[in-house]
């Protein structure tokens, strides 16, 4: 039962000490009842107040940050279980894997890519996050020279990948500064792993190939020090991943088992199939997966997938109401309007390029909405068209004064024309039949 | 020590019987029993109700079908009957979905070949058989007694009604003894009304499989991953009306931009990527048949669906 920021607030020393960080206890104890605060800031807390508030005012999931500078991220503090319900906050980050028993040349082409592939969509940059260094030598030398290999061309966060905290170190020597992920404490090599995690200061995934036992080992990880860790359910099923992580979620934010309420990792290369595992990770709350490095096709899947379940359900992205130009208009190319929901807009802009004629699109504040509902709830109508058209100088582009509307907004087509003095023609209500209706409609 | 997961559903999605063969009055070579799921998708071992079936597409006038996939298949696109077998032997889908795209033609009033069309199909084919049917309330009537006629007997799965056109489609699954598809532009309201609508007309719960539109990735999928979870988690909480299974085909996702403009030397496995990412998310999402176009679609999902599953010998 989550406390509110009064209550929290008698439970605080309330002497305004500012040691928190914050200005006063009552700006921490709204923090803290947000979700958003860490009771281990406050040095005055007594022990009483320190086991209610540690227990309902922690996010479910602990926030995890991986790596340093531009390219960090960070993974955890989820609410939900479905995404419906409010909404996803951090995507999975995406670790190309490399093998010590590579070549310096080979490591550093898949690292590069990882450094340069960009993949717009939407108006949104898309990139994979990072670098996963497997020990797979038996040469400690050798992973060492490959964390090397990658830090010489790249920034990028890192997963160190070996089972031997002696080899982990050579790892970590390397690159230990900039916050890789420890991949990964067990029962048997746990001790090591969290003294290595807690000298170097990072995060830790914590390996059980039971799951019933991640609670236990998780507890002797933060009992030794570490509070940043991911949670590998060491499996390469995926009926059981899709299993075990939805448990973990259920019961993280649930707050049922607090000592699993981290992200939890998945090695997506090692169940040998890679693309269903990427897809199934991303659906089911992995906030860490380790892939082979992926083909183009793949690639541009996974960062897609990703995206979607990622954006907020309630607030469709949107573009900038204006003017917007397919190849290069002229005086006499039609004007198309549509409304500035983003997927309508690049929908609508993939057919138009497709018909290779030059055209104007004229996109409308609709405040996000698609076109059938924007009619239906009034947000489109001919008021604020007649408004932007004259706002964007509409007239100063064409000669003509012809305006093609989408097919859904039919019924505004009569006030749209009163409206703006434009000739008005209805458009197709899909828009993959955009190219067919130029060629009949505009060319005629 | 294992680690469950917790359900506190009471409901149940109701199950649908597609297909018979010889000794239930048809002549398939199997039929399925989908839905029955108590969970949500792929949850507890072994998960609750029936596995997901995957479908092929294929259709009756091949001009407005994908040109990736055309290019895949040449001149084997010509004859929907020895499509649907080849696909069949070839590619083991667990039903053929055959879309009469002939009835999109202006002023279509051939309904005798549709039932010819349907016919061969049937007898190339034994598989189970979903059929779309016309998109145009003028000539629905006709088609839909044309197709539900032909494959009396057989427990097809026919689509797909709306809310504005779906008593033709009723009454020709009452008639001849088939399942209907009740499709809603991906709202959770709609699709609720829709089955309310084509239970009044007399069509029983469980011959009814709810399409909640999907979109292709990247296209609006994230909406309809979100409808078809909440039309899930809904049912298992006890709404009956929304307690059927459902189906999910993306429709556009091999003409999507990126399948598209691919290079032409990677254009088709972007367009088998994209297809079977769609297709296994809808899985994930409570999708009870999912259905794809491009032939090797099919072996990747069935490989991930039966993964998803569990069970013996899968890994």
């Amino acid at each position: 039962m989550p406390l509110k920021a009064l209550d929290i607030y008698k439970l605080l020393p309330r002497k305004n000490c500012k040691e928190c960080g914050d200005p006063t206890c009552l700006t921490f104890a709204m923090k803290l009842a947000s979700g958003k605060g860490d009771v281990d800031r406050c040095p005055y807390l007594d022990e009483h107040a320190r086991e209610i508030l540690g227990s309902s005012t922690r996010p479910p999931i602990r926030l995890v940050k991986v790596g340093v500078g531009e390219r960090s991220f960070a993974v955890g503090d989820e609410l939900v279980q479905f995404r419906h319900e409010k909404t996803f906050y951090h995507p999975p980050g995406v670790m190309v894997a490399v093998s010590d028993l590579w070549t310096k040349d080979q490591i550093q082409a898949v690292v590069a890519r990882v450094r340069d592939t960009v993949v717009v969509r939407v108006g949104t940059d898309l990139r994979l996050n990072g670098v996963a260094v497997r020990h797979e030598s038996s040469d400690p030398g050798a992973f060492r020279r490959a964390v090397e290999a990658v830090e010489e061309i790249a920034d990028l966060p890192e997963v160190l990948m070996a089972g031997d905290p002696g080899v982990m170190e050579q790892g970590l020597a390397v690159c230990g500064h900039f916050r890789p992920l420890i991949h990964a404490a067990t029962p048997q090599n746990h001790e090591a792993m969290s003294d290595l995690a807690k000298n170097y200061g990072c995060p830790l995934v914590v390996k059980a190939d039971d799951p019933g036992g991640l609670p236990d080992l998780v507890e002797r990880c933060t009992g030794r020090g570490v509070q940043n860790l991911v949670l590998d359910p060491a499996t390469t099923s995926l009926h059981r991943f899709q299993n075990i992580s939805t448990a973990i979620r259920q019961q993280a934010v649930t707050r049922s088992t607090p000592s699993l309420g981290y992200p939890v990792f998945l090695d997506a290369a090692a169940t040998g199939m890679q693309d269903a595992a990427i897809v199934t990770g991303i659906l089911r709350f992995a906030s860490v997966m380790v892939v082979e490095n992926p083909d183009q096709a793949s690639l541009l899947s996974l960062l897609t997938l990703r995206q979607n379940i990622y954006t907020d359900p309630q607030k469709p992205i949107q573009m900038t109401p204006g003017i917007y130009r397919v190849g290069t208009p002229g005086p006499d190319s039609p004007v198309l309007m549509t409304v500035n929901f983003s997927l309508t807009f690049f929908t609508l802009q993939g057919y138009l390029e497709a018909t290779r004629i030059p055209c104007f699109m004229v996109i409308v504040d609709t405040e996000g909405l698609s076109v059938l509902t924007a009619v239906a709830s009034g947000k489109l109508n001919e008021t604020m068209v007649a408004e932007s058209l004259k706002k964007f100088s509409l007239e100063k582009e064409v000669t003509h004064r012809s305006l093609i509307i989408p097919g859904y907004a039919a019924p505004l087509s009569g006030r749209i024309e009163e409206a703006t003095g434009w000739e008005v023609l209805v458009g197709p209500r899909d828009a993959a039949e955009i190219g067919e209706y130029l060629e009949k409609e505009w060319k005629r | 020590m294992g680690l469950e997961t917790i359900s506190s559903f009471t409901g149940q999605i109701g199950t649908v019987l597609l297909g018979a063969t010889r000794s239930e009055g048809g002549s398939r070579s199997i039929s399925y029993t989908i839905g029955g799921e108590r969970d949500l998708p792929f949850l507890g071992s072994p998960p609750s109700g029936h596995k997901p079936l995957v479908a092929y597409e294929l259709c009756d006038d091949a001009a407005v079908w994908p040109p990736v996939v055309r290019e895949f298949l040449g001149d084997r696109t010509r004859e929907p009957g020895a499509w649907a077998r080849e696909a069949g032997d070839t590619w083991k889908p667990d039903l053929i979905r055959l879309v009469l795209t002939s009835t999109r033609k202006r002023d279509f009033q051939d309904f005798a070949s549709l039932r010819r069309t349907v016919e061969e199909v049937l007898q190339q084919s034994p598989l189970p058989l979903i059929i779309e049917g016309s998109t145009d309330q003028a000539i629905d009537s006709e088609v839909f007694a044309a197709c539900g006629e032909a494959g009396e007997g057989e427990r097809l799965l026919l689509g797909t009604a709306e809310a504005g056109r779906y008593r033709s489609i009723a009454a020709a699954a009452l008639a001849y003894g088939h399942a209907v598809i009740a499709q809603s532009p991906i709202d959770i309201n709609l699709a609720k009304q829709l089955n309310i609508l084509l239970r009044e007309t007399g069509v029983p719960a469980d011959r009814i499989v709810i399409d909640p539109y999907t979109g292709a990735l990247g296209y609006g999928f994230e909406y309809s991953f979100s409808v078809m979870e909440r039309i899930r988690t809904s049912a298992l909480k006890g709404d009956c009306d929304l307690a059927m299974p459902m189906i999910s085909g993306a429709p556009d996702t091999l003409t999507i931009k990126e399948v598209r403009e691919a290079d032409p030397g990677i254009r088709q496995r972007v367009a088998v990527t994209w297809e079977f990412s769609t297709a296994l998310a809808s899985a994930l999402a409570g999708a009870s048949i999912v259905s794809v176009r491009h032939p090797e679609t099919l072996a990747l999902l069935r490989e991930a669906i039966d993964a998803l599953w569990g069970g013996a010998g899968v890994r």
